[in-house]
């Protein structure tokens, strides 16, 4: 009779330690990436508002490779990490960026941006990881970019709120006052922060729901090998979440266990792939498209990591 | 759902984000979440949800001014915005006023695991922990000390005060417990624990996950193939926990 009476209680006492877990792990994601989602979403709303699809056109250069490059290179100006990159690169599609340069921009800028070249070098030092860091993404980046610009047809790669008509709520006038434009800017801001922020918390529930039940230390017991350690080194990078502009610091906790191939795939594709980007991404692109969004950056940090593995270090 | 209707729900839900985050600051209790370094840039978060909110609700103001101004040309704008992204938003405020703040403990070890030799920073960080007092160093230092040292013996028999809060495992002598502490470098999705081996004769009348703080000499000892400092304690006492429950590397 006790023991039957006692077990439903450590049960219970188990699922409330489990959900307090899951609930510091949850606000912590949620928290760190709240400022920098916002800080993305407000420049969408800047760049809606002050940026129209006349000086688009005049800025981005019609031959893909250049575009595709340039677009690689838009983070140093637009300095946003994973969270913040989506709804910008949203807007810069509605306003003619092409697909090229937008998937170019959106693996890249979480990476090739002053505060992340800033925290990786505080990290490791400016030295071969922050080099071969910021290489190889932005090979990534143009690869994937010139891959996407054979696809001339938008409409089979965004979805379709996108490539047609505008569901948008707040609609910025070129010939606005400066306030005006602002007040426009700031509430297009919280429409998108709605907009992604859900997908940011579902995310974000996710990888604490899996950071909860699932063993990290029995993921790093697993690999040792140079194919397995890097393997194991991009599941952690999807199911860690966390934001790219700090990811430096978080891998640094990996160096004596990992190697420096597995480390670099990690700092490679963590801020192009985790849970809740493809959540986002999955509002800007049909399905196939994420698919490749998703693949090819994995099958390149993969390789990338073993060719460090088995003939650099 | 009417349009200002969506913007009164979404008004007080940037508000109300808002407020979680002050309510978390005024307790302390942001770093049981995020690495204290990102501290300045939460607040400036904090105060930008309250500015979306300000505007959200001059926006209100300004179409209910406008619907009395011009009622016969008032009519209200756009598709009905879908309620769903309104209920997520409602879970972060949900989660962080229903279930009481905590921060990560020995409740965490099965999926987070925990590490007594932890290679967290580069080498030449070692060197400034060498130069500390050794009553001075935290259970962090000392992991990275033995980590990097050729030479553990060099430590053995120095004075030891470290803060941490009790775990018990299977694998250790009836005498013995691990006082332990979370390390987080970004927020607390990628904390760790870390743990020294504490000698104490009363050990069995400590109770898990009790913050305590441990005096005592180090003796080097091999655990899971590795060299790790263990505290032959000379007392262990009970404190409160501390007003940052992590350490930041």
């Amino acid at each position: 009779m006790l023991t039957a009476s006692l077990l439903p209680v450590s049960f219970l006492s188990f699922l409330w330690d489990r959900l307090n877990v899951f609930a510091t792990v949850f606000l912590g994601i949620f928290m760190e990436a709240v400022p920098y989602l916002l800080l993305g979403t407000f420049a969408s709303g800047l760049v809606e508002v002050f940026v129209d699809r006349e000086q688009m056109s005049r800025w981005v250069s019609r031959r893909p490779a250049a575009a595709t490059i340039s677009g690689a290179f838009m983070g140093m100006v637009f300095p946003v990490c994973e969270c913040g990159v989506v709804p910008l690169t949203r807007r810069l599609f509605k306003k003619g960026l092409p697909l090229s340069a937008g998937i170019s921009f959106l693996l890249a800028a979480p990476v090739l941006n002053p505060i992340v070249v800033l925290s990786t070098a505080s990290a490791f030092g400016w030295g071969e990881m922050l080099f071969w860091r910021f290489a190889i993404s932005l090979g990534i980046a143009v690869v994937v970019g010139l891959i996407f610009s054979f696809q001339k047809d938008t409409v089979q790669v965004l979805r379709p709120t996108l490539a047609g008509e505008d569901h948008q709520h707040v609609h910025a006038e070129p010939n606005d006052p400066a306030m005006e434009k602002v007040r426009k800017a700031l509430l297009i801001t919280v429409d998108e922060f709605f907009d992604m922020g859900r997908y940011l918390i579902l995310g974000a529930m996710l990888a604490a729901g899996l950071q909860t039940f699932i063993a990290q230390s029995s993921l790093l017991a697993i690999g040792n090998g140079p194919v397995l350690s890097v393997l194991i080194m991009l599941l952690l990078a999807i199911l860690l979440s966390i934001c790219s502009t700090v990811d430096s610091f978080v891998a640094l906790g990996f160096t004596g266990a990992f190697s420096f191939g597995a480390i670099l795939s990690f700092l490679v594709f963590g801020p192009m792939v985790d849970i809740k980007s493809v959540m986002m991404y999955l509002q800007v692109f049909k399905r196939r498209a994420v698919f490749y969004i998703v693949v090819l950056p994995f099958m390149m940090s993969l390789l990338a990591g073993l060719i460090f593995n088995y003939f650099v270090k | 759902m009417p349009q200002r209707m969506f913007r009164s729900f979404q008004g007080l839900l940037l508000a109300g984000l808002s407020l979680l985050f002050v309510f978390k600051a005024v307790n302390g209790q942001l770093t049981w979440y995020i690495n204290s370094r990102f501290i300045p840039l939460t607040i400036l978060g904090m105060v930008f949800l309250a500015v979306l909110a300000q505007a959200v609700f001059s926006e209100i103001r300004r179409s209910r001014k406008h619907e009395q101004d011009h009622p016969e040309h008032y009519h209200e704008h756009g598709h009905a915005p879908s309620a769903t992204s309104l209920w997520v938003m409602l879970i972060p405020l949900a989660i962080g006023i229903a279930i009481p703040a905590r921060p990560l403990d020995s409740s965490a070890f099965d999926s987070k695991g925990f590490n007594t030799s932890a290679p967290l920073v580069s080498s030449d960080i070692s060197a400034q922990i060498f130069e500390t007092e050794s009553e001075e160093r935290n259970i962090l230092d000392w992991l990275k000390l033995f980590n990097y040292e050729e030479d553990v013996i060099q430590f053995v028999g120095q004075k030891a005060s470290v803060v941490g809060f009790v775990y018990f495992d299977a694998t250790l002598d009836k005498d013995q417990f691990y006082v332990s502490r979370f390390v987080i470098s970004c927020c607390a999705a990628d904390g760790f624990a870390i743990a020294m081996p504490v000698q104490w004769s009363q050990a069995d009348a400590l109770q898990q996950d009790a913050w305590v703080a441990v005096k005592g000499k180090i003796e080097a000892i091999t655990l899971n193939g590795s060299r790790v400092p263990l505290i032959v304690a000379e007392s262990v006492e009970a404190v409160e926990t501390p007003d940052q429950p992590y350490l930041f590397p």
